[in-house]
């Protein structure tokens, strides 16, 4: 029993678990951090050094591969030679989906801050007041300013790149030096800003473009622009939990971290009030193992946290863990994409670029700010670069033979292109179960989607299709080609919400501190927490919460609240 | 939509931001030159037909050529492993199709023919292939142009992965020849121009101080 009792236990190493395993040894507190998947530290990447020669089937997924992994595969690029160890085989973890639902992730000490896109925004004040003056779902119960020092802490600590520009929509931060446009995106810039007034900003990317301003990472160092960070970076030159967060809690000699460690329910002591501990089942070897702590961090991810309370049943909690308000599974986000447009652009024949920069360029949200009312609420961003044409699509060259080595040879044309992020809306009918009749290899029930896009997205991705286009056409760019992709919600890869927080104990699970409001022993910093969706990447945010929450956390055991 | 298209369709939204990945190519190179080697689906007409066809669509110049680095080896690998069933089949009935092709129009099988018949052949195959993907692509987005235009509301298009259009035999031939030789070593290093890191990004430099000024590789 002693062996395996803690000050705190931290559920998950993905960018939540990093963060609060980091706050919570660095605060003094002996913390067991538990993964449900294997050890990786950081360096061990095994494709990173590949040359493309190296790789094996010119790097796509072979037909096998797609059998094992074909949800995964839904991607269109995390299915290939050079990253598909990061993610989950759909075989042997399965979950059912009434509407097409896709559910991308990775079992791993690192969790997806290993194959994370590194877009870092923060959310502004008009994102954390959206519900209550829409009337939509419930209003967070924090604002900008409870966040914003954490924004401040965290951007600090991992290093962001990035642009300062003023907007409202879309707040300054702490940034190392931006990336570069290149030519093509500079032009689209300044046309941008004349005909429309929109700004157009190089991402913010969680990538050392400089030395940090702390020396606390000694093991990370700058970006060398080889853009293969979905294959982990043996530079450290991206955030990752891997490379950031878990050496830092590692140096305090605090932290205990159990790799293959699948957390399948909360222990709940009714006396107490509290949680007292989880329950663990090996992932090689299936044996189970009670562990203790004053505090517990779920930071498994959204549906990950969220499987955890669903399973964790008591007297106390027959519905699912801290679900007294039976929103627990309910409101299901993520961010709708694929849909935008691209085209050719024409001049800029004697320019060209080195480095592979391994960002883009932003278009901060612009619709629905002020007095504008569209016939959908909120808004969306976009994403997007220009390049020249690599060789892939050559086949479309009428050339063969020497004259087609020769085009090859040649920089290809100018293309341009973005696909907007849009918000989606809380909807509570969008809800993820467990399916009891169903169990995966290890015996646990198996979650169950059911959520889809409603009108008010589907409405919003025609302005998201239309203004790209009108965008391109307008900065003079030939032959646009608009694009609304198969999109299941959570191909995003930004799923939020079923565990949201908010002010009141009966419309929501979690307090403004992240504390299960039925029991405040129990945090969940993860996207589960989040009350609505913004239109911004939203790992960042995850990031600050759970720093903040840790905060909290220690200050409430000091004054032994928990 | 196959995962191909998905991942092109990505980039181009992208602007190609988002690289697709270029990255491969064999171990089979190796196993390719190596005598013993045997190609597993192709068998040896075919391997014949499709290392003629690679040749002339990227020959040995002041360059190494298709042939050089093993490229048919590439191709048959990749329809063992990387191909479904249907798309292999689907290859291989391109392939005689092509054959009968050169039948029909030479009165001789493919490998007998001339190579400016062959390189003629190959180009007339290629220019109907490319017609009809651009003709497809075309009423794609004249449909999609039209539904954004329309007052009705789009549909969430949740199709997953399935059994897209399937390319022609001639395109899926050049494709994977591309692809196999520019994720070679002299495809990527003397052809185009590779740099593994390059430790810097310059974002609008005139072309000839972009490296040597070629086409990069990834």
């Amino acid at each position: 029993m002693e062996k395996n009792s803690f000050d705190a236990i931290v559920v998950g190493t993905g960018i939540s678990g990093g963060w609060a395993a980091k706050e919570l040894t660095e605060k003094g507190l002996k913390t067991l951090v538990l993964d449900r998947g294997r050890m990786v530290r950081h360096g061990e990447y095994p494709t990173t050094t590949d040359d493309p020669w190296k790789l094996p089937y010119g790097n796509r997924a072979t037909a096998h591969d797609l059998d094992r992994q074909a949800k995964q595969a839904r991607t269109g690029y995390a299915i290939a030679q050079e990253s598909k160890h990061w993610f989950v085989d759909d075989i042997d973890n399965p979950y059912e989906e009434k509407y097409r639902f896709d559910w991308i992730r990775g079992y791993h000490v690192g969790g997806r801050s290993i194959m994370w896109g590194r877009q870092s925004y923060r959310w502004s004040e008009m994102d954390f007041e959206a519900n209550a003056k829409d009337g939509v779902a419930v209003d967070w119960p924090i604002r900008y300013a409870d966040v914003a020092p954490w924004y401040d802490y965290v951007e600090t600590f991992i290093g962001v790149s990035g642009q300062n520009e003023g907007l409202a929509q879309l707040p300054d931060g702490k940034f190392l030096p931006p990336m570069e446009l290149n030519c093509v995106e500079q032009e689209f810039q300044r046309k941008l800003k004349d005909k429309f007034g929109r700004a157009l900003t190089i991402g913010r990317a969680a990538h050392l473009t400089g030395p940090l301003t702390h020396n606390e990472s000694p093991q990370r160092s700058t970006c060398r622009y080889r853009n293969l960070c979905i294959r982990g970076c043996p530079f450290g030159a991206y955030f990752s939990s891997n490379s950031s967060t878990l050496p830092a809690a590692q140096k305090t000699g605090n932290m205990t971290l159990v790799p293959n460690a699948i957390v399948y329910e909360l222990i709940y002591d009714d006396k107490k009030g509290k949680a007292t501990g989880v329950r663990v089942l090996d992932a090689e070897t299936g044996a189970q193992t009670e562990y203790f702590a004053k505090v517990i961090f779920l930071c498994a991810s959204a549906f990950g946290s969220t499987h955890i309370m669903l399973n964790s049943l008591s007297s106390r909690f027959p519905n699912g863990f801290g679900n007294d308000s039976g929103e627990l599974g309910c409101n299901i986000m993520d961010h709708h994409f694929l849909a935008g447009a691209s085209a050719s652009v024409e001049g800029f024949d004697d320019r060209y670029y080195s480095g592979r920069r391994p960002n883009g360029f932003y278009i901060p949200r612009y619709r629905n700010l002020g007095k504008e009312k569209r016939d959908y609420l909120r808004g969306f961003g976009y994403q997007g670069g220009a390049s020249r044409a690599g060789w892939s699509g050559l086949e479309y060259a009428d050339e063969i033979g020497d004259d087609l080595k020769k085009k090859a040879q040649a920089p290809g044309p100018w293309n341009i292109g973005m696909t907007a992020f849009g918000e989606i809306l809380p909807h509570h009918d969008n809800r993820v179960s467990l399916d009891r009749g169903k169990k995966d290899k290890f015996g646990l029930p198996i979650l169950s989607f059911d959520a889809r896009l409603r009108d008010n997205e589907l409405r919003m991705r025609k302005d998201m299709i239309n203004d790209a286009a009108e965008m391109l056409e307008s900065a003079g760019y030939r032959d646009v080609r608009v694009m609304d992709g198969e999109y299941g919600i959570g191909l995003g890869i930004h799923e939020m919400g079923t565990a949201r927080m908010g002010r009141d104990a009966k419309t929501s699970v979690l307090n403004s501190w992240n504390q299960v409001h039925a029991c405040k022993n129990v945090f969940v910093t993860d996207g589960a927490c989040m009350t609505s969706s913004a239109c911004q990447n939203p790992s960042l945010t995850y990031m600050a919460l759970t720093a903040r929450a840790v905060g909290h956390a220690v200050e409430e055991l000091k004054r032994q609240n928990i | 939509m196959n995962r191909r298209e998905v991942l092109q369709r990505v980039a181009a939204l992208m602007g190609g931001a988002l690289t697709i990945p270029a990255f491969a190519a064999p171990e089979a190179y190796a196993k390719a030159t190596a005598a013993d080697w045997k190609p597993s689906v192709l068998d040896k007409e075919q391997f014949a037909l499709v290392s003629r066809i690679v040749d002339l669509m990227l020959p040995r110049t002041g360059t190494p050529g298709a042939l050089d680095v093993g490229v048919p080896a590439f191709i048959d690998t990749m329809l063992k492993a990387v191909c479904s069933r249907a798309a292999r089949e689907h290859y291989l009935q391109g392939l005689r199709d092509f054959d009968t092709a050169a039948q029909a129009q030479h009165g001789k099988p493919f490998l007998k023919l001339e190579a400016a018949q062959q390189k003629a052949l190959i180009q007339r195959q290629q220019e109907a292939a490319i017609a009809d993907e651009h003709s497809a692509a075309a009423q794609k987005q004249k449909d999609l142009w039209q539904e954004v235009r329309s007052t009705k509301m789009l549909e969430q298009r949740t199709k997953a992965e399935g059994p897209g259009r399937k390319r022609s035999f001639i395109l899926t031939t050049k494709e994977l020849a591309l692809l196999g030789f520019f994720t070679s070593e002299p495809g990527a290093t003397q052809v185009l121009q590779y740099v593994a890191i390059p430790g810097a990004y310059h974002g609008c430099v005139p072309v000839n101080q972009a490296g040597n000024g070629k086409r990069w590789a990834t």
